[in-house]
Protein backbone atom coordinates (compact mmCIF):
# COMPACT_ATOMS: atom_id res chain seq x y z
CA UNK A 1 0.00 0.00 0.00
CA UNK A 2 1.01 3.62 -0.40
CA UNK A 3 2.17 5.86 2.37
CA UNK A 4 1.78 9.47 3.49
CA UNK A 5 -0.02 11.90 1.19
CA UNK A 6 0.57 9.67 -1.75
CA UNK A 7 -1.41 6.67 -0.43
CA UNK A 8 -4.68 5.36 -1.81
CA UNK A 9 -7.83 7.10 -0.62
CA UNK A 10 -11.52 6.44 -0.88
CA UNK A 11 -11.44 9.11 -3.56
CA UNK A 12 -9.45 6.74 -5.78
CA UNK A 13 -12.26 4.23 -5.53
CA UNK A 14 -14.73 6.88 -6.66
CA UNK A 15 -12.43 7.81 -9.48
CA UNK A 16 -12.21 4.14 -10.47
CA UNK A 17 -15.99 3.85 -10.46
CA UNK A 18 -16.28 6.96 -12.56
CA UNK A 19 -13.73 5.72 -15.08
CA UNK A 20 -15.49 2.36 -15.22
CA UNK A 21 -18.77 4.17 -15.84
CA UNK A 22 -17.31 6.20 -18.71
CA UNK A 23 -15.69 3.13 -20.25
CA UNK A 24 -18.93 1.17 -20.01
CA UNK A 25 -20.98 4.05 -21.35
CA UNK A 26 -18.71 4.53 -24.36
CA UNK A 27 -18.54 0.80 -24.95
CA UNK A 28 -22.28 0.16 -24.73
CA UNK A 29 -23.30 3.23 -26.72
CA UNK A 30 -20.79 2.62 -29.51
CA UNK A 31 -21.65 -1.08 -29.60
CA UNK A 32 -25.37 -0.41 -29.97
CA UNK A 33 -24.88 2.33 -32.58
CA UNK A 34 -22.23 0.25 -34.34
CA UNK A 35 -24.53 -2.78 -34.44
CA UNK A 36 -27.41 -0.84 -35.94
CA UNK A 37 -25.22 0.92 -38.50
CA UNK A 38 -23.29 -2.24 -39.31
CA UNK A 39 -26.47 -4.24 -39.90
CA UNK A 40 -27.82 -1.48 -42.16
CA UNK A 41 -24.57 -1.35 -44.14
CA UNK A 42 -24.57 -5.14 -44.40
CA UNK A 43 -28.16 -5.19 -45.67
CA UNK A 44 -27.57 -2.41 -48.20
CA UNK A 45 -24.66 -4.47 -49.41
CA UNK A 46 -26.61 -7.74 -49.45
CA UNK A 47 -29.51 -6.32 -51.40
CA UNK A 48 -27.09 -4.76 -53.89
CA UNK A 49 -28.26 -1.20 -53.48
CA UNK A 50 -25.22 -0.44 -55.58
CA UNK A 51 -24.04 3.15 -55.29
CA UNK A 52 -24.87 3.42 -51.61
CA UNK A 53 -23.40 -0.01 -50.94
CA UNK A 54 -20.11 0.80 -52.67
CA UNK A 55 -19.80 4.12 -50.88
CA UNK A 56 -20.48 2.57 -47.48
CA UNK A 57 -18.05 -0.25 -48.21
CA UNK A 58 -15.26 2.21 -49.03
CA UNK A 59 -15.94 4.00 -45.75
CA UNK A 60 -16.02 0.80 -43.75
CA UNK A 61 -12.89 -0.58 -45.45
CA UNK A 62 -10.99 2.58 -44.51
CA UNK A 63 -12.28 2.32 -40.94
CA UNK A 64 -11.18 -1.29 -40.62
CA UNK A 65 -7.76 -0.67 -42.11
CA UNK A 66 -6.58 2.43 -40.27
CA UNK A 67 -5.44 2.77 -36.65
CA UNK A 68 -8.20 3.67 -34.21
CA UNK A 69 -5.96 6.34 -32.67
CA UNK A 70 -5.69 8.09 -36.02
CA UNK A 71 -9.47 7.89 -36.41
CA UNK A 72 -9.91 9.36 -32.93
CA UNK A 73 -7.66 12.32 -33.74
CA UNK A 74 -9.42 12.81 -37.06
CA UNK A 75 -12.85 12.89 -35.48
CA UNK A 76 -11.82 14.93 -32.43
CA UNK A 77 -9.78 17.56 -34.25
CA UNK A 78 -10.98 17.20 -37.83
CA UNK A 79 -14.76 17.26 -37.59
CA UNK A 80 -14.98 20.43 -35.40
CA UNK A 81 -12.63 22.25 -37.77
CA UNK A 82 -14.47 21.05 -40.85
CA UNK A 83 -18.05 21.53 -39.69
CA UNK A 84 -17.50 24.40 -37.26
CA UNK A 85 -19.10 22.53 -34.37
CA UNK A 86 -18.05 21.79 -30.81
CA UNK A 87 -16.99 18.27 -29.99
CA UNK A 88 -16.36 16.87 -26.53
CA UNK A 89 -13.80 14.08 -26.13
CA UNK A 90 -16.60 11.70 -25.09
CA UNK A 91 -18.61 12.50 -28.21
CA UNK A 92 -15.57 11.98 -30.41
CA UNK A 93 -14.91 8.67 -28.68
CA UNK A 94 -18.45 7.38 -29.23
CA UNK A 95 -18.52 8.53 -32.85
CA UNK A 96 -15.18 6.95 -33.67
CA UNK A 97 -15.84 3.65 -31.95
CA UNK A 98 -19.36 3.41 -33.38
CA UNK A 99 -18.01 3.81 -36.90
CA UNK A 100 -15.23 1.37 -36.25
CA UNK A 101 -17.59 -1.22 -34.76
CA UNK A 102 -20.06 -0.71 -37.62
CA UNK A 103 -17.34 -1.46 -40.17
CA UNK A 104 -16.57 -4.81 -38.55
CA UNK A 105 -20.24 -5.65 -37.93
CA UNK A 106 -21.02 -5.04 -41.62
CA UNK A 107 -18.47 -7.65 -42.64
CA UNK A 108 -19.82 -10.13 -40.10
CA UNK A 109 -23.40 -9.51 -41.26
CA UNK A 110 -22.55 -10.07 -44.91
CA UNK A 111 -20.55 -13.23 -44.31
CA UNK A 112 -23.26 -14.63 -42.01
CA UNK A 113 -26.04 -13.97 -44.49
CA UNK A 114 -24.00 -15.50 -47.27
CA UNK A 115 -23.40 -18.65 -45.31
CA UNK A 116 -27.14 -19.36 -45.12
CA UNK A 117 -28.20 -22.13 -47.47
CA UNK A 118 -29.56 -20.33 -50.54
CA UNK A 119 -31.98 -23.05 -51.51
CA UNK A 120 -34.27 -22.53 -48.52
CA UNK A 121 -34.47 -18.86 -49.51
CA UNK A 122 -35.56 -19.92 -52.99
CA UNK A 123 -38.11 -22.23 -51.40
CA UNK A 124 -39.42 -19.30 -49.37
CA UNK A 125 -39.69 -17.14 -52.48
CA UNK A 126 -41.47 -19.90 -54.34
CA UNK A 127 -44.20 -19.75 -51.68
CA UNK A 128 -44.68 -16.03 -52.42
CA UNK A 129 -43.28 -14.95 -49.05
CA UNK A 130 -42.50 -11.21 -49.14
CA UNK A 131 -38.86 -10.08 -48.95
CA UNK A 132 -39.30 -8.53 -45.52
CA UNK A 133 -40.83 -11.70 -44.06
CA UNK A 134 -37.96 -13.73 -45.48
CA UNK A 135 -35.51 -11.26 -43.95
CA UNK A 136 -37.21 -11.17 -40.57
CA UNK A 137 -38.16 -14.82 -40.16
CA UNK A 138 -35.56 -16.76 -42.14
CA UNK A 139 -32.43 -14.72 -42.81
CA UNK A 140 -32.26 -12.80 -39.54
CA UNK A 141 -32.53 -15.66 -37.03
CA UNK A 142 -30.10 -17.88 -38.90
CA UNK A 143 -27.50 -15.22 -39.55
CA UNK A 144 -27.75 -14.12 -35.93
CA UNK A 145 -26.94 -17.66 -34.88
CA UNK A 146 -23.96 -17.80 -37.23
CA UNK A 147 -22.79 -14.27 -36.36
CA UNK A 148 -23.07 -14.60 -32.59
CA UNK A 149 -19.56 -16.01 -31.86
CA UNK A 150 -18.00 -13.38 -34.17
CA UNK A 151 -20.02 -10.58 -32.58
CA UNK A 152 -19.00 -11.69 -29.11
CA UNK A 153 -15.30 -11.67 -29.94
CA UNK A 154 -15.70 -8.33 -31.70
CA UNK A 155 -17.37 -6.91 -28.57
CA UNK A 156 -14.56 -8.16 -26.36
CA UNK A 157 -12.03 -6.65 -28.73
CA UNK A 158 -13.87 -3.33 -28.90
CA UNK A 159 -13.95 -3.21 -25.10
CA UNK A 160 -10.15 -3.25 -25.10
CA UNK A 161 -10.07 -0.66 -27.89
CA UNK A 162 -12.03 1.78 -25.69
CA UNK A 163 -8.85 2.20 -23.64
CA UNK A 164 -7.40 4.22 -26.56
CA UNK A 165 -9.88 7.05 -26.06
CA UNK A 166 -7.79 8.37 -23.16
CA UNK A 167 -5.43 9.93 -25.74
CA UNK A 168 -8.01 12.57 -26.65
CA UNK A 169 -8.66 13.32 -23.01
CA UNK A 170 -11.59 11.04 -22.10
CA UNK A 171 -11.40 10.14 -18.39
CA UNK A 172 -12.04 6.46 -18.92
CA UNK A 173 -10.84 3.52 -16.85
CA UNK A 174 -7.35 3.59 -18.38
CA UNK A 175 -6.99 7.33 -17.86
CA UNK A 176 -8.07 6.87 -14.22
CA UNK A 177 -5.35 4.27 -13.85
CA UNK A 178 -2.86 6.77 -15.22
CA UNK A 179 -4.04 9.53 -12.87
CA UNK A 180 -3.98 7.35 -9.77
CA UNK A 181 -0.64 5.87 -10.72
CA UNK A 182 0.94 9.28 -11.17
CA UNK A 183 -0.21 10.30 -7.74
CA UNK A 184 0.52 7.13 -5.79
CA UNK A 185 3.52 5.75 -7.72
CA UNK A 186 2.15 2.26 -7.23
CA UNK A 187 2.15 0.86 -10.80
CA UNK A 188 2.20 -2.74 -9.61
CA UNK A 189 -0.99 -2.24 -7.70
CA UNK A 190 -2.80 0.19 -9.99
CA UNK A 191 -2.30 -1.47 -13.36
CA UNK A 192 -3.11 -5.05 -12.30
CA UNK A 193 -6.33 -3.73 -10.73
CA UNK A 194 -7.24 -1.80 -13.88
CA UNK A 195 -6.35 -4.83 -15.98
CA UNK A 196 -8.45 -7.06 -13.75
CA UNK A 197 -11.43 -4.73 -14.22
CA UNK A 198 -11.17 -5.06 -18.02
CA UNK A 199 -10.72 -8.80 -17.64
CA UNK A 200 -13.87 -9.16 -15.56
CA UNK A 201 -15.87 -7.06 -18.02
CA UNK A 202 -14.60 -9.18 -20.91
CA UNK A 203 -15.51 -12.36 -19.04
CA UNK A 204 -19.01 -11.05 -18.43
CA UNK A 205 -19.42 -10.35 -22.14
CA UNK A 206 -18.14 -13.82 -22.94
CA UNK A 207 -20.55 -15.47 -20.51
CA UNK A 208 -23.58 -13.57 -21.76
CA UNK A 209 -22.39 -14.20 -25.32
CA UNK A 210 -22.13 -17.93 -24.70
CA UNK A 211 -25.69 -18.03 -23.35
CA UNK A 212 -26.99 -16.20 -26.41
CA UNK A 213 -24.95 -18.38 -28.73
CA UNK A 214 -26.44 -21.49 -27.21
CA UNK A 215 -29.95 -20.11 -27.41
CA UNK A 216 -29.69 -19.03 -31.04
CA UNK A 217 -28.01 -22.18 -32.29
CA UNK A 218 -30.25 -24.74 -30.59
CA UNK A 219 -31.63 -25.76 -33.97
CA UNK A 220 -28.17 -26.59 -35.29
CA UNK A 221 -27.05 -28.54 -32.26
CA UNK A 222 -30.06 -30.82 -31.83
CA UNK A 223 -29.12 -32.97 -34.78
CA UNK A 224 -25.83 -33.88 -33.16
CA UNK A 225 -27.32 -35.07 -29.89
CA UNK B 1 -54.39 -24.48 -66.37
CA UNK B 2 -50.64 -24.17 -66.84
CA UNK B 3 -49.71 -23.14 -70.38
CA UNK B 4 -46.10 -23.15 -71.45
CA UNK B 5 -45.51 -21.83 -74.96
CA UNK B 6 -42.26 -21.82 -76.94
CA UNK B 7 -40.29 -21.59 -73.72
CA UNK B 8 -36.61 -20.84 -74.19
CA UNK B 9 -34.16 -20.56 -71.34
CA UNK B 10 -30.50 -19.75 -71.73
CA UNK B 11 -27.79 -19.51 -69.11
CA UNK B 12 -25.37 -17.21 -70.87
CA UNK B 13 -24.44 -19.04 -74.05
CA UNK B 14 -25.88 -22.33 -72.87
CA UNK B 15 -29.31 -23.04 -74.32
CA UNK B 16 -31.04 -25.22 -71.76
CA UNK B 17 -34.65 -25.08 -72.92
CA UNK B 18 -35.16 -24.77 -76.66
CA UNK B 19 -38.83 -24.18 -77.31
CA UNK B 20 -40.89 -26.17 -74.84
CA UNK B 21 -44.67 -26.33 -75.27
CA UNK B 22 -46.66 -27.95 -72.51
CA UNK B 23 -50.18 -27.66 -71.18
CA UNK B 24 -51.42 -28.97 -67.88
CA UNK B 25 -55.15 -29.11 -67.29
CA UNK B 26 -56.75 -29.08 -63.85
CA UNK B 27 -56.77 -32.56 -62.34
CA UNK B 28 -54.02 -33.85 -64.60
CA UNK B 29 -50.91 -35.58 -63.36
CA UNK B 30 -47.98 -35.23 -65.71
CA UNK B 31 -44.62 -36.86 -65.19
CA UNK B 32 -41.51 -35.41 -66.77
CA UNK B 33 -38.80 -37.88 -67.67
CA UNK B 34 -35.47 -37.15 -69.24
CA UNK B 35 -31.76 -37.58 -68.90
CA UNK B 36 -29.58 -35.61 -66.57
CA UNK B 37 -29.07 -32.06 -67.79
CA UNK B 38 -32.05 -32.19 -70.14
CA UNK B 39 -33.59 -29.16 -68.44
CA UNK B 40 -36.27 -30.70 -66.22
CA UNK B 41 -35.40 -28.73 -63.10
CA UNK B 42 -34.96 -25.59 -65.13
CA UNK B 43 -38.46 -25.99 -66.52
CA UNK B 44 -39.95 -26.37 -63.03
CA UNK B 45 -37.96 -23.36 -61.83
CA UNK B 46 -39.30 -21.30 -64.71
CA UNK B 47 -42.87 -22.13 -63.72
CA UNK B 48 -42.49 -20.87 -60.14
CA UNK B 49 -40.38 -17.94 -61.27
CA UNK B 50 -37.12 -18.99 -59.61
CA UNK B 51 -35.55 -18.60 -63.05
CA UNK B 52 -36.54 -15.83 -65.42
CA UNK B 53 -37.48 -17.02 -68.89
CA UNK B 54 -35.46 -16.02 -71.94
CA UNK B 55 -38.35 -16.06 -74.39
CA UNK B 56 -41.74 -17.64 -74.84
CA UNK B 57 -44.41 -17.53 -72.17
CA UNK B 58 -45.79 -19.32 -69.14
CA UNK B 59 -49.31 -18.63 -67.93
CA UNK B 60 -50.88 -20.16 -64.84
CA UNK B 61 -54.65 -19.72 -64.83
CA UNK B 62 -54.09 -16.66 -66.98
CA UNK B 63 -51.38 -15.16 -64.77
CA UNK B 64 -48.11 -14.37 -66.55
CA UNK B 65 -44.98 -15.53 -64.68
CA UNK B 66 -42.85 -12.88 -66.34
CA UNK B 67 -44.96 -10.12 -64.81
CA UNK B 68 -43.73 -9.34 -61.31
CA UNK B 69 -47.19 -8.79 -59.78
CA UNK B 70 -48.78 -11.74 -61.52
CA UNK B 71 -45.88 -13.97 -60.49
CA UNK B 72 -47.07 -13.61 -56.90
CA UNK B 73 -50.45 -15.04 -57.92
CA UNK B 74 -48.67 -17.82 -59.79
CA UNK B 75 -46.66 -18.63 -56.69
CA UNK B 76 -49.78 -18.75 -54.54
CA UNK B 77 -51.28 -21.23 -56.98
CA UNK B 78 -48.22 -23.44 -57.39
CA UNK B 79 -46.44 -25.09 -54.48
CA UNK B 80 -43.09 -26.76 -55.02
CA UNK B 81 -41.61 -29.76 -53.26
CA UNK B 82 -37.83 -29.75 -53.57
CA UNK B 83 -35.31 -32.50 -54.11
CA UNK B 84 -33.23 -31.47 -51.08
CA UNK B 85 -36.33 -30.68 -48.96
CA UNK B 86 -35.03 -27.16 -48.29
CA UNK B 87 -36.90 -26.77 -45.03
CA UNK B 88 -36.14 -23.79 -42.81
CA UNK B 89 -33.67 -25.33 -40.34
CA UNK B 90 -34.27 -22.90 -37.48
CA UNK B 91 -38.04 -23.36 -37.39
CA UNK B 92 -39.94 -26.24 -35.88
CA UNK B 93 -41.77 -28.62 -38.17
CA UNK B 94 -45.05 -26.86 -37.38
CA UNK B 95 -43.56 -23.40 -38.02
CA UNK B 96 -42.08 -24.60 -41.31
CA UNK B 97 -45.57 -25.47 -42.45
CA UNK B 98 -47.42 -22.42 -41.09
CA UNK B 99 -45.00 -19.66 -42.17
CA UNK B 100 -46.35 -19.13 -45.68
CA UNK B 101 -50.05 -19.59 -44.81
CA UNK B 102 -49.70 -16.96 -42.07
CA UNK B 103 -47.72 -14.40 -44.05
CA UNK B 104 -48.98 -15.03 -47.57
CA UNK B 105 -52.57 -16.18 -47.15
CA UNK B 106 -53.01 -14.12 -43.95
CA UNK B 107 -54.42 -17.12 -42.12
CA UNK B 108 -54.62 -16.76 -38.37
CA UNK B 109 -51.89 -18.65 -36.55
CA UNK B 110 -54.52 -20.88 -34.99
CA UNK B 111 -56.14 -21.85 -38.29
CA UNK B 112 -52.75 -22.39 -39.93
CA UNK B 113 -51.68 -24.65 -37.09
CA UNK B 114 -54.88 -26.66 -37.20
CA UNK B 115 -54.42 -27.25 -40.93
CA UNK B 116 -50.73 -28.06 -40.44
CA UNK B 117 -51.56 -30.60 -37.74
CA UNK B 118 -54.14 -32.27 -39.99
CA UNK B 119 -51.56 -32.50 -42.76
CA UNK B 120 -48.89 -33.83 -40.42
CA UNK B 121 -51.36 -36.36 -39.15
CA UNK B 122 -52.12 -37.50 -42.69
CA UNK B 123 -48.44 -38.23 -43.32
CA UNK B 124 -47.96 -39.84 -39.92
CA UNK B 125 -45.82 -37.13 -38.36
CA UNK B 126 -48.18 -35.50 -35.88
CA UNK B 127 -45.82 -36.36 -33.03
CA UNK B 128 -42.94 -34.52 -34.71
CA UNK B 129 -44.59 -31.11 -34.84
CA UNK B 130 -42.25 -29.46 -32.36
CA UNK B 131 -38.88 -30.83 -33.45
CA UNK B 132 -36.37 -29.12 -35.74
CA UNK B 133 -35.74 -30.47 -39.26
CA UNK B 134 -32.27 -31.64 -38.16
CA UNK B 135 -34.02 -34.16 -35.93
CA UNK B 136 -35.85 -35.85 -38.81
CA UNK B 137 -34.83 -38.57 -41.24
CA UNK B 138 -34.71 -37.71 -44.94
CA UNK B 139 -38.06 -39.32 -45.61
CA UNK B 140 -39.63 -37.48 -42.70
CA UNK B 141 -38.15 -34.20 -43.93
CA UNK B 142 -39.65 -34.73 -47.34
CA UNK B 143 -43.02 -35.56 -45.85
CA UNK B 144 -42.82 -32.23 -44.01
CA UNK B 145 -41.83 -30.65 -47.34
CA UNK B 146 -45.02 -32.04 -48.85
CA UNK B 147 -47.09 -30.74 -45.92
CA UNK B 148 -45.47 -27.31 -46.30
CA UNK B 149 -46.47 -27.28 -49.96
CA UNK B 150 -50.02 -28.51 -49.33
CA UNK B 151 -50.62 -26.05 -46.50
CA UNK B 152 -50.81 -23.33 -49.15
CA UNK B 153 -53.84 -25.09 -50.63
CA UNK B 154 -52.17 -24.98 -54.03
CA UNK B 155 -53.98 -25.54 -57.29
CA UNK B 156 -50.83 -27.08 -58.71
CA UNK B 157 -48.10 -29.11 -57.11
CA UNK B 158 -44.62 -29.01 -58.68
CA UNK B 159 -42.33 -31.87 -57.74
CA UNK B 160 -38.67 -32.00 -58.72
CA UNK B 161 -37.20 -35.44 -58.08
CA UNK B 162 -38.58 -35.40 -54.60
CA UNK B 163 -37.28 -38.85 -53.75
CA UNK B 164 -33.88 -38.86 -55.40
CA UNK B 165 -32.01 -37.99 -52.22
CA UNK B 166 -33.77 -40.74 -50.26
CA UNK B 167 -32.97 -44.39 -49.75
CA UNK B 168 -35.50 -46.93 -51.15
CA UNK B 169 -37.41 -47.39 -47.93
CA UNK B 170 -37.90 -43.66 -47.43
CA UNK B 171 -38.64 -43.30 -51.14
CA UNK B 172 -41.53 -45.71 -50.74
CA UNK B 173 -43.03 -43.81 -47.81
CA UNK B 174 -42.92 -40.54 -49.74
CA UNK B 175 -44.23 -42.02 -52.99
CA UNK B 176 -47.16 -43.59 -51.15
CA UNK B 177 -48.22 -40.16 -49.99
CA UNK B 178 -47.91 -38.72 -53.49
CA UNK B 179 -49.89 -41.60 -54.98
CA UNK B 180 -52.66 -40.90 -52.52
CA UNK B 181 -52.64 -37.22 -53.48
CA UNK B 182 -52.80 -38.13 -57.16
CA UNK B 183 -55.80 -40.37 -56.52
CA UNK B 184 -57.50 -37.52 -54.67
CA UNK B 185 -57.32 -35.51 -57.87
CA UNK B 186 -54.56 -32.97 -57.19
CA UNK B 187 -52.99 -31.43 -60.28
CA UNK B 188 -49.28 -32.00 -60.51
CA UNK B 189 -46.15 -31.91 -62.57
CA UNK B 190 -43.64 -34.40 -61.30
CA UNK B 191 -40.07 -34.68 -62.47
CA UNK B 192 -38.95 -38.15 -61.58
CA UNK B 193 -36.57 -41.00 -62.25
CA UNK B 194 -39.00 -43.46 -60.71
CA UNK B 195 -40.50 -45.06 -63.81
CA UNK B 196 -42.84 -47.33 -61.90
CA UNK B 197 -44.13 -44.39 -59.91
CA UNK B 198 -44.65 -42.37 -63.09
CA UNK B 199 -46.53 -45.26 -64.65
CA UNK B 200 -48.75 -45.55 -61.62
CA UNK B 201 -49.76 -41.93 -61.05
CA UNK B 202 -49.53 -40.17 -64.42
CA UNK B 203 -52.16 -39.29 -66.95
CA UNK B 204 -49.47 -38.16 -69.34
CA UNK B 205 -45.76 -38.66 -69.66
CA UNK B 206 -43.51 -36.02 -71.14
CA UNK B 207 -40.03 -36.93 -72.24
CA UNK B 208 -37.52 -34.13 -72.32
CA UNK B 209 -34.25 -34.44 -74.19
CA UNK B 210 -31.62 -31.70 -74.46
CA UNK B 211 -34.11 -28.93 -73.86
CA UNK B 212 -36.79 -30.20 -76.25
CA UNK B 213 -39.89 -32.26 -75.70
CA UNK B 214 -39.27 -35.52 -77.49
CA UNK B 215 -42.66 -36.97 -76.71
CA UNK B 216 -45.79 -35.98 -74.85
CA UNK B 217 -48.09 -38.97 -74.68
CA UNK B 218 -50.94 -40.36 -72.62
CA UNK B 219 -49.47 -42.88 -70.23
CA UNK B 220 -50.92 -45.91 -72.02
CA UNK B 221 -49.38 -44.91 -75.32
CA UNK B 222 -46.05 -44.09 -73.75
CA UNK B 223 -45.76 -47.48 -72.12
CA UNK B 224 -47.59 -49.45 -74.84
CA UNK B 225 -46.07 -52.86 -75.49
CA UNK B 226 -43.26 -53.36 -73.03
CA UNK B 227 -40.05 -52.13 -74.64
CA UNK B 228 -41.92 -51.33 -77.81
CA UNK B 229 -41.48 -47.60 -77.46
CA UNK B 230 -41.64 -45.46 -80.55
CA UNK B 231 -38.44 -43.59 -79.91
CA UNK B 232 -35.25 -45.56 -79.37
CA UNK B 233 -33.78 -42.78 -77.24
CA UNK B 234 -36.66 -43.10 -74.79
CA UNK B 235 -36.29 -46.85 -74.77
CA UNK B 236 -32.58 -46.49 -74.04
CA UNK B 237 -33.32 -44.04 -71.28
CA UNK B 238 -35.94 -46.29 -69.78
CA UNK B 239 -33.70 -49.30 -69.84
CA UNK B 240 -30.99 -47.28 -68.14
CA UNK B 241 -33.45 -46.14 -65.52
CA UNK B 242 -34.57 -49.73 -65.13
CA UNK B 243 -31.04 -50.77 -64.32
CA UNK B 244 -30.72 -47.86 -61.97
CA UNK B 245 -33.88 -48.80 -60.10
CA UNK B 246 -32.81 -52.42 -60.07
CA UNK B 247 -29.57 -51.60 -58.35
CA UNK B 248 -31.10 -49.25 -55.80
N1 LIG C 1 -28.05 -21.44 -62.72
C1 LIG C 1 -27.46 -22.07 -63.77
N2 LIG C 1 -26.43 -21.48 -64.40
C2 LIG C 1 -25.83 -22.08 -65.45
N3 LIG C 1 -26.20 -23.29 -65.94
C3 LIG C 1 -27.22 -23.92 -65.33
C4 LIG C 1 -27.90 -23.35 -64.21
N4 LIG C 1 -28.87 -24.20 -63.82
C5 LIG C 1 -28.80 -25.26 -64.65
N5 LIG C 1 -27.82 -25.10 -65.57
C6 LIG C 1 -27.48 -26.02 -66.65
O1 LIG C 1 -28.65 -26.29 -67.38
C7 LIG C 1 -28.68 -27.63 -67.80
C8 LIG C 1 -29.98 -28.25 -67.38
O2 LIG C 1 -30.01 -28.32 -65.97
P1 LIG C 1 -31.25 -28.91 -65.17
O3 LIG C 1 -30.90 -28.83 -63.74
O4 LIG C 1 -32.48 -28.25 -65.62
O5 LIG C 1 -31.25 -30.41 -65.65
P2 LIG C 1 -32.13 -31.62 -65.16
O6 LIG C 1 -32.85 -32.15 -66.31
O7 LIG C 1 -32.94 -31.22 -63.99
O8 LIG C 1 -31.01 -32.66 -64.72
P3 LIG C 1 -30.96 -33.67 -63.48
O9 LIG C 1 -31.72 -34.88 -63.88
O10 LIG C 1 -29.52 -33.96 -63.33
O11 LIG C 1 -31.54 -32.96 -62.30
C9 LIG C 1 -27.45 -28.28 -67.24
O12 LIG C 1 -26.47 -28.34 -68.24
C10 LIG C 1 -27.02 -27.37 -66.14
O13 LIG C 1 -25.64 -27.41 -65.96
MG1 LIG D 1 -32.91 -31.63 -61.89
Amino acid sequence: MGYGDEGFTIYDLLLWAEGLGITLWIFILSTVIGLVLGVLIGLVRYYHITILGKLLMIVSESLKNSPVIVQLFLVYFGIPALLQIDMTPNMAAVITLSGNTAAFVAVIVISSIESIDRRQLEAARSFALPKLVILRHIIFPQSLSIAMPMLVSLAINQLQVTSLVSVIGVIDLTRVGDIVNQRTFEPFIVWPLIGLTYFILAKLIAIVGMRLERKFSAYRLVGEL
Amino acid sequence: MIEIKKLHKNFGDLQVLKGVDLTLKPGEVVSILGGSGSGKSTMIRCINGLEGITSGSIFVDGFDVSNKKELLEVRKKCSTVFQQFDLYPHLSVLENITLAPVYVLSSSKKDAEAIALDLLDSVGLADKKDVFPAQLSGGQKQRVGICRALAMRPDYLLLDEVTSSLDPEMTAEVLDILKKLAREGITMISVTHEIEFAREISDRIVFLDQGRILSDLPKDEFFAGDGGLADPRIARFLSKMGEFNGQA
